[in-house]
This record gives structure tokens, C-alpha cells and sequence, in this order.
């Protein structure tokens, strides 16, 4: 014999397989999951590294000029032609191909197509504009395309002018969320509701509202589907800001500054129980009686992608005009003491302190922020884009610079897209509570 | 331990190797470096107290002094060392094995075309900004080859949602009702009000002719009411119509028109042009006798002011002067004349082919010849004198 070390194809699949069936049963009995997968199901396993197969290695042979993708690299960064004042568009297409969880999913070619006409589906298109972004060309891409189709599937953003950004955001999610039938993962037949596509897996969070009965102290729950979360800002006619002084600081790392409002605070303040006037009095279902009451909004499902919009346009009787306030934001963000859970300790006004627990659930980084420069009429917009941690450009349509951390924190904000750091297994017990949520 | 760089599989326990922290957000894609860091120090640090731990539970702690407890520590060391050593080696002998070692070795020229670059005035590919005013596509609805930068406008417009889409689309079906010659030409109406239009410079001339939006804003607005709906209000209705009937004016207000409006009727809709005074799908002969027709003999065409409407073509303001003036002079060689106003026109001056010869050698010289041109406005004025007519069907059959 040889005495050499062997590697037998059929062997290693089989200590593959034990290995994964070893790996589920450790996932069921332990409470945290070490490792992060999609939220798909039958997933239990170690991710699988890629090993190539004997075609690949041929190919590969046959093309010596290989390159290994580094951090420096430009793949994946790519211009995008203004069509006429669409550099609205042209941020949010930025942001959407840099969301991590997304770009796998086109980048795996994960969608299949299940539209009547394949060239109008929107979701088909994203897949082309994926390839297109990170296929290293460096002459930018002319997204016109993408413009058609979203005329004519969202009439009411169709014509030549200026738009809102954050309009469209929500627009674009959801033509794609319409489209996007053919890649529900396990569809649950009885809930038509409870949509399983790929938008709503990452972008779909869950706002609970709830109205306390200041009689019977009775709570009514509902919890709504949301896709962002808009934040007034203090100096809007809106707002109602409690700026105490010599409150808790540097909750999430911000630099807390007095007179500075942070983006914990624009949280603090939407989270806040808020006491709705005699002039609202609600029929209280326990106590059959109209009462005031109490309202507080909290988050109870985290979306994988957390978008934040400020509302800096403000269309008031009164006056239309942009508030150019700056709002820190920090890199890291811990959304644990917004969640519904962590609503006891609110109630007394006081924000509990996120710990440094290993609890990482709800912990979330920025990825992408878009910004507007000008005034309410006319305007422009610039985004900035996390290609790798630390590792930030300007994307100005057609131009992409490098940027610095200090420039993306010190800029503006308008639309900021947060991505949650660990994703989690969804266990069957799990999706069994979506189902009733919604 | 020993340094290793990023890549490199680390460590092998019990059969298994062991990966690195193994904490990424994402799932690797198949384009991206599968994420291997280094064992961290944090692991080794805990692995090598472990043991340390579990060797001392061995020996009684009583008996030891410190070199023992130094001898146990190396030997611990010796012991990962060597794993570590060992599951590298395993790793190189699996791939040449399996025949993907190869893998590893990239090209680093090609590589460079890849690197960010940072500099001030570059993009990260190098590249100078603001250069791509050039690129083009390929509109979905029409098929044509439009400017990347002006898609969004002619997209509008396409699609009929924009400002003027509907009037233009109204005098389109108008038009096409009664002469299917011109069709072609009007279906590149829309695209001549876009400024900064990028096709070709030889089909600007053929389609100087109806250059001129007679519903452009820049036209008289006080009269657009009287025109049907105002298209301003819902871009999905059509206008009815292109001009404006004159039935409904009151004396007051067709004098008011003629003075800033041709005014010429069209014998199919039997509507006046709401065109310019120098519109040229009209002569000057045609705007007398119609303000003769409705004002008398004593109607006179009021003296057009040069100032030039240059929303449809960015044009040199000379060439665009000298155009408007050939066209006053040089009737009976616009290309909507047929060939029986032609005949008529050379009745009335009685020069015949020659004054229309000379006109043509005009053209073909140079543009900024203006001597020429004179004779051709001296020419035009002796038609004053001519008795006024009713506008017959020959003068207008190709006009519009």
C-alpha cells in the first residue's frame, strides 16, 4: 500500500452528513444558535464551504488570469447614470444592491420568475441590475430599464421631476413584494397574509401599538407590517421633544453632545407612551366605557434590514420647508430597549440601558446612507455605502469616491439602512408566532 | 503561536478541522473568500488553559514548583503547535490530492485593474468625472436611441404623461385624420421641444417647418382657454383642438390676435394657426388676406420683431435670423408649397423661374451672405398691391 492519506468522495459525504444530522440536535436543545444562517428551513447544517467539482477545476485550469477578490477591490461598486432628475432613484437602487441578505439572494440567482410576461417583473430586473453592479465594470450603468418599469408599475411616481427618495423606497418594495410570487419559501396556505418572499423576510418588521385604558388599565394590541420607521425631528410643528437635561448619555455609543439630538433620541421620542386627550377618548373594550388613554408604539419583530426616515419635509398648514437639523447617528445601533419586551421600563420614563450582555439579537449596523442637499422644491441626492466594514464611498450617480467614516457620520442623514449583525435560525416554534401576529 | 494569514484553515481536533471564530453575518457566496481567520487568540488563550487546567486536575497542584508547571505549559504549546502545524499540512496534501491546489496561485496584473483607486478628481476606477455625457439607450416604448440624460424627459413624454403630451398626441390624431403624407414628420414633434436634443443635425432642417409648437407656452396664453379644456388639468385627456375657431372671437379679440398670431386658416379644421407671425407653414400673403378677410382692406400685417423663439433647436442665433428670412422671402420654394401656388405666386411678381433660381443659388451659398436675401424682401414687398382673395384650396393643400 502507499501508505498515503486518501480522500474518498464517498466517505466524506457520509461524515458530511453525520456531521450535519449531529449539528441539528445540538440546534434544537440549545437556546442560542452559534451559527447564522438564512431564515430557511431545513437548513440545520454548517454552511458548506464550496468545493469545486471536476468541470470547475478543467475550467479553471484552461483560465490561469484568476484574481481572489480583496477589500480594495471595485467589484461590486458601480455608477449609475442620472436619466433626469432621477438621482432619487439612483441612491435607493445603491443601498438596495448593498444590503448584504439581498445581494445573496440575486446574487444566487435565487428568484424565479412566476409574472405572465417575465419583462415586466420588477424582482427580474433587480436581478439584472445586481449583475450588472458587481460585474466590475467601470463605466457606470444607465438604469433605464429599471425606470420604465417602475413607471409603469407605480403610476403615481411616473413623470419627469423631482421625487422624494423615501416615496419610492416604499414604492419599489412594494412592486418587488408583488412580484416576487414564485420565490415564497414554504407557503403558508391558510394565511395569505403572511407573505414569505424575500422583501418581506428582510424588510418586513412588526410595530405593535398599544392603547391603555386609563380606567381599567386594559390593553388593546394590534401589530402592524411596517417597512420603515419615520421619526419626526425636534423643530417640526410636530414634535414634542422632552429634552431634559443631564439624562443618560451615550446610549449605543453616540458622541452626546448637549444640544446634539442623536437618532437614539428621535427613537426615545416615537417609543415614548404618549397620552391621548380628553378629545380622543377611545372605547376601552374591557371596561365598555370611553376613557382616555395612553398609546405607545414599540417594536415587536425586527426587520433583518431596519430602515430609518427622517422627516425632514415638512408639508404643514402653515409652511412647507426642509429641516436641515443634524441628527447623529451611530454606527452600531442596539434596538433592544425600543422593543415591545422592554416596554415595562418605559412606562416609569425610563430607558433601559442595552448591557453589554452577549445578547446580539438586536443589535444592527449601518450600511447605507442616503442624503439630500438643496431645499424642499429642488434638490439632490447622494448616498453613502458600506462595501466592507470600514470601508466607505460616496456614490454620486455616475461618480463613486472613497469616503471616511467621519464624512458618512458627520453628513446629514435623510434615509439610513441599518442590517442586523447576527441572523438567527427561524425555528418552527418561531414562525409559528409570526403566523399569529400578523 | 505562529502567524498565519487570512486563508488558511487552522487546526484539527478529534477528526474534525476546525474552522476560525466562524462568526460572519453573512453566508459566503461563491465569488467571495470563503471567511477564514486565523485561530483567534481569545480561543487559543482558552484552549491553552483548558488543558492547563485539565493536566494540573491530573497531577496534585501540592508537588509542583514552577519549572514543572513551565514544563507543562510547553508542552501544551508543542501540543497545538503541532495541530495546528498538522492540519495545514493535511490541508495542502488534501488539495494537491484532489487536484485544486493550483487554485491558490492568481495573476497579479489582472488583479490590479481591480484596485480602488483614491485620489482627488478620480472616481475609484481612475476614471475623470462628469465624462459620460454620451451614453446612450434604448427606449422600451419607441425603440429609439435616445441620450441617457434626457431619457426621463422623452420617456414622459412617450408614455404620454407629460405637460404638452397630450396637445401634442391632439395635434397628431388631428392631422393624421386628414393627411397620412405627414404622419412621420409630426411623430418627431415631441422630441423637438426637448432641449439639448442629440439627433442628427441634417434632419433638423426638414423639420423646420413645423418646429414651432403653435400650444408652446411662450405662445399667447390668453387664448389657449378658448381652445377646449386646458391640458394642464388631467395629461390622460385629449385636447380637441389645434387652433382656434374663429366663430366664437369677437371683433375686439380677432384684432388682438391678429396682431401677435398668424392667424392663417387652415382649410381642413378651418381654425386659425395660433402660431407665431413668422410661422413659417404660412406666408406673409396668406396672414394679409386673412386679416384683410376680417378686417378690412385697410389690415395691415403688423411688423414682426426679431426676437428669436428658440425653444425648439439650439441653433445659432445668425443662422436662425437668416433662416426666418429666407423663409419670408422665399415663398414659393418652402417645401409645402405645390405647384400650383407656385405658378400663382410667380404671376403675381411676373419674374418667373428666375428670381426662384437665384433664390436657390442663395441658399446653397454660404449662410452669412445677407446681400442676397435683400432683393428676395424687396421682391416680397411689391405683393402688397395685389387684391385681396379668399384663401383658395390650392394655397393650402400641403401646408399642414
Amino acid at each position: 500500500m502507499c501508505k498515503d492519506y486518501v480522500y474518498d468522495k464517498d466517505i466524506e459525504q457520509i461524515a458530511k452528513e453525520e456531521q450535519g444530522e449531529a449539528l441539528k440536535l445540538q440546534a434544537s436543545t440549545s437556546t442560542e444558535v452559534s451559527h447564522q444562517q438564512c431564515s430557511v428551513p431545513g437548513l440545520g447544517e454548517k454552511f458548506p464551504t464550496w468545493e469545486t467539482t471536476k468541470p470547475e477545476l478543467e475550467l479553471l485550469g484552461h483560465n490561469p488570469r484568476r484574481r481572489r477578490i480583496t477589500s480594495s477591490f471595485t467589484i461590486g461598486l458601480r455608477g449609475l447614470i442620472n436619466l433626469g432628475n432621477t438621482c432619487f432613484m439612483n441612491c435607493i437602487v445603491q443601498a438596495l444592491t448593498h444590503t448584504p441578505i439581498l445581494r445573496d439572494f440575486f446574487l444566487s440567482d435565487r428568484h424565479r420568475c412566476e409574472m405572465p410576461s417575465p419583462e415586466l417583473c420588477l424582482v427580474c430586473e433587480m436581478s439584472s441590475l445586481f449583475r450588472e453592479l458587481y460585474s466590475g465594470n467601470p463605466s457606470p450603468h444607465v438604469p433605464y430599464k429599471l425606470l420604465h418599469l417602475v413607471w409603469i408599475h407605480a403610476r403615481h411616481l411616473a413623470g419627469y421631476r423631482q421625487q422624494d427618495a423615501h416615496e419610492f423606497l416604499i414604492a419599489a418594495l412594494d412592486v418587488l413584494h408583488r412580484h416576487c410570487k414564485g420565490d415564497e419559501v414554504g407557503k403558508a396556505a391558510n394565511n395569505p397574509n403572511h407573505c414569505n418572499c424575500i422583501i418581506d423576510q428582510i424588510f418586513t418588521g412588526g410595530l405593535q401599538s398599544d392603547v391603555t385604558c386609563q380606567a381599567c388599565h386594559g390593553v388593546s394590541t394590534t401589530i402592524d407590517p411596517c417597512w420603515d420607521i419615520s421619526l419626526d425631528l425636534p423643530g417640526s410643528c410636530t414634535s414634542f421633544w422632552p429634552m431634559s437635561p443631564g439624562r443618560e448619555s451615550s446610549v449605543n455609543g453616540e458622541s452626546h453632545i448637549p444640544g446634539i439630538t442623536t437618532l437614539t433620541d428621535c427613537l426615545r421620542r416615537f417609543t415614548r407612551p404618549e397620552h391621548l386627550g380628553s378629545s380622543a377618548k377611545i372605547k376601552c373594550g374591557s371596561c365598555q366605557s370611553y376613557q382616555e388613554s395612553t398609546k405607545q408604539l414599540t417594536m415587536n419583530k425586527l426587520p433583518v434590514v431596519a430602515c430609518f426616515h427622517f422627516k425632514r419635509f415638512e408639508h404643514s398648514a402653515k409652511q412647507r420647508r426642509k429641516i436641515t437639523t443634524y441628527i447623529s447617528f451611530p454606527l452600531e445601533l442596539d434596538m433592544t430597549p425600543f422593543m415591545a419586551s422592554s416596554k415595562e421600563s418605559r412606562m416609569n420614563g425610563q430607558l433601559q440601558l442595552p448591557t453589554n450582555s452577549g445578547n446580539n439579537e438586536n443589535k444592527y449596523s449601518l450600511f447605507a446612507v442616503v442624503n439630500h442637499q438643496g431645499t424642499l422644491e429642488s434638490g439632490h441626492y447622494t448616498s453613502f455605502i458600506r462595501h466592507h466594514k470600514d470601508q466607505w464611498f460616496k456614490c454620486d450617480d455616475a461618480v463613486i469616491t472613497k469616503a471616511s467614516i467621519k464624512d458618512v457620520l458627520d453628513s446629514e442623514g435623510y434615509l439610513l439602512f441599518y442590517h442586523k449583525q447576527v441572523l438567527e435560525h427561524e425555528s418552527e416554534k418561531v414562525k409559528e408566532m409570526n403566523t399569529q401576529a400578523y | 503561536m505562529p502567524e498565519l494569514s487570512s486563508g488558511q484553515r487552522v487546526g484539527r481536533e478529534s477528526g474534525r478541522f476546525l474552522r476560525c471564530c466562524g462568526l460572519t453575518t453573512t453566508p459566503p457566496s461563491p465569488c467571495v473568500q470563503p471567511c477564514c481567520r486565523p485561530l483567534c487568540y481569545e480561543q487559543s488563550e482558552r484552549r491553552l488553559h483548558k488543558s492547563l487546567q485539565m493536566k494540573m486536575e491530573e497531577m496534585s497542584l501540592s508537588g509542583l514548583d514552577n519549572s514543572k508547571l513551565e514544563a507543562i505549559a510547553q508542552e501544551i504549546y508543542a501540543d497545538l503547535v503541532e495541530d495546528s502545524c498538522l492540519g495545514f499540512c493535511f490541508e495542502v496534501h488534501r488539495a494537491v490530492k484532489c487536484g485544486y491546489f493550483f487554485l491558490d496561485d492568481t495573476d497579479p496584473d489582472s488583479m490590479k485593474d481591480f484596485e480602488i483607486v483614491d485620489q482627488p478628481g478620480l472616481d475609484i476606477f481612475g476614471q475623470v468625472f462628469n465624462q459620460w455625457k454620451s451614453k446612450e439607450c434604448v427606449c422600451p416604448n419607441c425603440s429609439r436611441s435616445i441620450a441617457a440624460s434626457r431619457f426621463a424627459p422623452h420617456l414622459e413624454k412617450c408614455l404620454g404623461m407629460g405637460r404638452n403630451s397630450s396637445r401634442i398626441a391632439n395635434r397628431r390624431i388631428a392631422n393624421s385624420n386628414n393627411m397620412n403624407k405627414s404622419e412621420s414628420d409630426q411623430e418627431d414633434n415631441d422630441d423637438i421641444n426637448d432641449n439639448d436634443w442629440s439627433y442628427g443635425s441634417e434632419k433638423k432642417a426638414k423639420k423646420r417647418k413645423s418646429d414651432k409648437n403653435p400650444n408652446s407656452p411662450r405662445r399667447s396664453k390668453s387664448l389657449k382657454h378658448k381652445n377646449g379644456e386646458l391640458s394642464n388639468s388631467d395629461p390622460f385627456k385629449y385636447n380637441n383642438s389645434t387652433g382656434i375657431s374663429y366663430e366664437t372671437l369677437g371683433p375686439e379679440e380677432l384684432r388682438s390676435l391678429l396682431t401677435t398670431q398668424c392667424g392663417v386658416i387652415s382649410e381642413h379644421t378651418k381654425k386659425m394657426c395660433t402660431r407665431s407671425l413668422r410661422c413659417p407653414q404660412h406666408t406673409d400673403e396668406q396672414r394679409r388676406t386673412v386679416r384683410i378677410y376680417f378686417l378690412g382692406p385697410s389690415a395691415v400685417l403688423p411688423e414682426v420683431e426679431s426676437s428669436l423663439d428658440n425653444d425648439s433647436f439650439d441653433m445659432t442665433d445668425s443662422q436662425a435670423l437668416i433662416s426666418r428670412l429666407q423663409w419670408d422671402g422665399s415663398s414659393d420654394l418652402s417645401p409645402s408649397d405645390s405647384g400650383s401656388s407656385k405658378t400663382s405666386e410667380n404671376q403675381g411678381w411676373g419674374l418667373g423661374t428666375n428670381s426662384s433660381e437665384s433664390r436657390k443659388t442663395k441658399k446653397k451659398k454660404s449662410h452669412l451672405s445677407l446681400v442676397g436675401t435683400a432683393s428676395g424682401l424687396g421682391s416680397n414687398k411689391k405683393k402688397k398691391p395685389k387684391p385681396p382673395a379668399p384663401p383658395t384650396p390650392s394655397i393650402y393643400d400641403d401646408i399642414n
